[in-house]
């Protein structure tokens, strides 16, 4: 039997090969990030003033949204092609697996949006020091949007109404990571520091980075059914 | 008996044997069978047999727990312990109707995964082995080719390397196969067959759901056609010559 590590780095190992062989899958995220965040100065108008206002606030809505559009694809191809039947049955430990995969998806799904950020803060003209910020509360908070996400996505697998019912499940969990993470970044710039909201983020990624495989192992011993 | 000589070493198989009692399974409300008994010894071979539809594919699924036995025990045919579909997991190797391979990696690359699976490939295991079981299945050439590129055969073959893997490894002595011969060319049926032999001589056992007669040459063979345990429905049966009126009547 593989111990637990093993089989994490088993699923990890292998999505992570898969997505360098098909990036279209990555770039597709990213491009529509990078494409979302740039539509606010356009659509808004050169104004410093308010650009700096909403910028924290626009980037997160746009990750938060590229993240969920590559949930859906997270369990899809290894259900389709019978690999997920496979790994159930291998008698494989499935949680280890899970959180391989989970892991595995938020590197290339959620990793290169963040490291993008301060290019597109910089088009919000939000100050040096906050750029920092916005980093650290989006690298804590995708986490676990990519943890939930998974959560629903297992859940809804095999449905023909999946991604519709992800994004149903998913939204009202995304509204507090996405409260304190664009929260972060609106304390530092009056002065409080935000170090109170990244403790939470914190805090909910761990629970979730936690639970979340479990819980998407029992969804997907459900969904192979 | 001459056994053919074979690249991979040679090591018996610890099995406890699997007795299946009191076996029911429903697909949606439709009852596929009941009152299913098999035992299969070490060494033994267990041929399901059937038309489409009567179960085969579902009780392979079920007794890895892929799906719910509706009522039913299993147990170890020795020892008499109950096994949960959790310890079957980890004594058998399954060989399902999908692919599980990925059409981006090579056919070495799915190997390598399906054997880490498997148990067969274990840390320090070296790669050479790899290597060797592509050999034995005959795709040496087709090693760093993308599995997408393969035939279907090709990739049926692929399922053939794990095996061969096994045989070696000897850590799981069950073999639960559906259709395995299937888009398999004649000889590759020939390499399954002998693969299914010395696994089997070594003390290993294996169920196979299939269409084809299979014969081996060692082994107790049973056979065990899935319709006959198919629920009797009494009553509202369609008159005698109305073929077609009897099937939409059970549901």
């Amino acid at each position: 039997m593989m111990d637990l590590s093993q089989a994490f780095m088993w699923s990890l190992r292998r999505d992570l090969s898969l997505a360098l062989r098909r990036p279209a899958d990555g770039l597709n995220v990213l491009g529509f990030f990078v494409l979302a965040c740039s539509m606010f100065p356009l659509a808004i108008g050169p104004q410093r003033e308010w650009l700096m206002r909403i910028g924290a606030g626009a980037i997160w809505v746009a990750a938060l949204l590229a993240v969920m559009m590559a949930l859906p694809r997270l369990f899809e191809h290894d259900h389709s092609d019978g690999t997920l039947d496979a790994m159930v049955a291998s008698g494989q430990p499935l949680a280890a697996m899970v959180a391989g995969k989970i892991v595995a998806a938020w590197l290339v799904a959620a990793l290169p949006l963040v490291l993008i950020t301060p290019l597109l803060a910089m088009a919000f003209s939000l100050p040096v020091d906050a750029i920092p910020v916005l980093m650290a509360a989006l690298l804590l908070g995708t986490p676990v949007l990519v943890c939930i996400g998974a959560i629903a996505s297992a859940l809804t697998l095999g449905l023909k109404a999946g991604p519709t019912l992800i994004t149903l499940l998913c939204l009202p969990l995304y509204v507090p990571v996405l409260v304190f993470g664009a929260g972060a970044v609106e304390a530092h710039q009056s002065g409080l520091q935000g170090w109170a909201h990244l403790a939470l983020l914190a805090a909910g990624m761990l629970v979730s980075g936690l639970v979340a495989p479990f819980v998407a192992a029992l969804g997907l011993r459900i969904s192979v059914e | 008996m001459i056994r053919q000589a074979n690249p991979l070493e040679s090591m018996a198989i610890d099995f406890d044997g699997l007795v299946g009692q009191d076996l029911a399974l429903s697909r949606g409300d439709r009852r596929l069978f009941e009152k299913l008994h098999f035992r299969i010894a070490p060494g033994g071979l267990l041929v399901l047999l059937g038309p489409n539809g009567c179960g085969k594919s579902s009780l392979l699924r079920a007794l890895i727990g892929l799906a719910p036995l509706e009522s039913g025990q299993l147990s170890g045919a020795r020892s008499g312990t109950p096994l949960s579909p959790g310890a079957l997991q980890r004594i058998a190797l399954v060989q399902g109707h999908a692919s599980a391979s990925k059409g981006e990696l090579s056919a070495i690359e799915n190997l390598a995964l399906s054997a880490r699976l498997d148990d067969t490939l274990i840390d320090g295991t070296p790669q050479s082995v790899l290597s060797e079981a592509l050999a034995v299945v005959g795709l040496s050439r087709q090693r760093d080719i993308e599995a997408r590129r393969l035939s279907q055969g090709q990739r049926q073959r692929l399922h053939l390397a794990r095996l061969a893997l096994s045989l070696r490894a000897s850590t799981r002595p069950l073999w639960l196969m559906d259709e395995p011969s299937a888009a398999l060319d004649d000889a590759g049926t020939e390499l399954l067959l002998q693969l299914l032999d010395t696994h089997l001589s070594r003390g290993g056992a294996a169920i196979v759901a299939t269409h084809l007669p299979i014969s081996t040459a060692t082994g107790q063979r049973t056979v065990l056609q899935l319709q006959d345990f198919a629920p009797q429905r009494p009553a509202r049966r369609a008159p005698p010559g109305l073929p077609g009126a009897s099937a939409s009547s059970g549901s």
